[in-house]
């Protein structure tokens, strides 16, 4: 039976402690805890779907499902299909209005 | 601070860029996955509905190209598109609810105007009647 999501090996626990956080992970950290990383995902879904962006993209799922037929599809396929077209079909508003709000949030997060 | 051409590879911009993309990789994941769960449970009736329409137009062309079939000429059995035939004149027959006879629904029409008295005849015979009862 295929596996529908390719996920990841677990990283191990040990090799964990060692590794110093990177800036990155820190920035995530405090967006994920500040809450501001929900609020940015509600609102970036918020103007695809107004602009109708999510609905290219499952038209697009849908053309592909039909494609290859209903039970041959997985969820990374789909992943696979979307991406590409997806991030280059972002209006460039939203996603102006998004970095910006992004960018401000890094400045205040005081780093 | 102004938003210049130059930000595009300074690390603040990367950083930005770096998160919005996050973002949007999870809706997009949220996306396949819902469409994933609706093809998978058959939800969306519009997949097998199309092969359905497109069989029965295909049908209904070959049905419509035969020469034996025209349209025009044989009105009394012309089929619609739900493969039905009607008569010219509809034949259900029901009680009129003004004088009570069995009347034909195709007829109904003519024979109300009769019965409820726009008529010439129909007026006269309200007429008769109402002044025969003042006269009692």
């Amino acid at each position: 039976m295929r596996h529908s999501v390719n996920r990841p090996p677990t990283p191990d626990a040990a090799e964990d402690q060692e590794k110093e956080p990177t800036l990155q992970e820190i920035i995530n950290i405090k967006l994920i805890e500040s809450g501001e990383k929900e609020r940015l995902m509600e609102l970036l879904r918020e103007r695809l779907t107004e602009c109708g962006w999510k609905d290219e993209m499952k038209a697009l799922c849908r053309a592909f499902i039909k494609k290859k037929g209903r039970n041959n599809v997985s969820v990374d396929d789909l992943v696979h299909v979307i991406t590409p077209k997806g991030r280059a079909s972002v209006p460039d508003s939203v996603k102006a209005e998004l970095l910006q709000r992004i960018r401000t949030f890094l400045n205040s997060a005081a780093l | 601070m102004s938003a210049s051409r130059e930000d595009n590879t300074s690390p603040d911009a990367q950083l930005s860029s770096h998160f919005f993309g996050d973002l949007l990789d999870s809706i997009v994941v949220d996306i396949a996955s819902e469409c994933h769960r609706i093809a998978k449970l058959g939800l969306d009736r519009n997949l097998e509905d199309e092969e359905e329409e497109l069989r029965l137009s295909t049908q209904a062309r070959v049905r419509a190209a035969d020469p034996s079939n025209s349209g025009e000429t044989n009105s009394k059995y012309v089929v619609d598109i739900f493969g039905q035939t009607h008569p010219p004149v509809a034949n259900e027959i029901f009680d009129c609810m003004n004088c009570g006879r069995s009347i034909m629904a195709g007829r109904f029409a003519p024979h109300l105007e009769k019965c409820m008295g726009k008529g010439r005849k129909a007026r006269l015979k309200a007429a008769r009647s109402s002044t025969a009862a003042q006269n009692r």
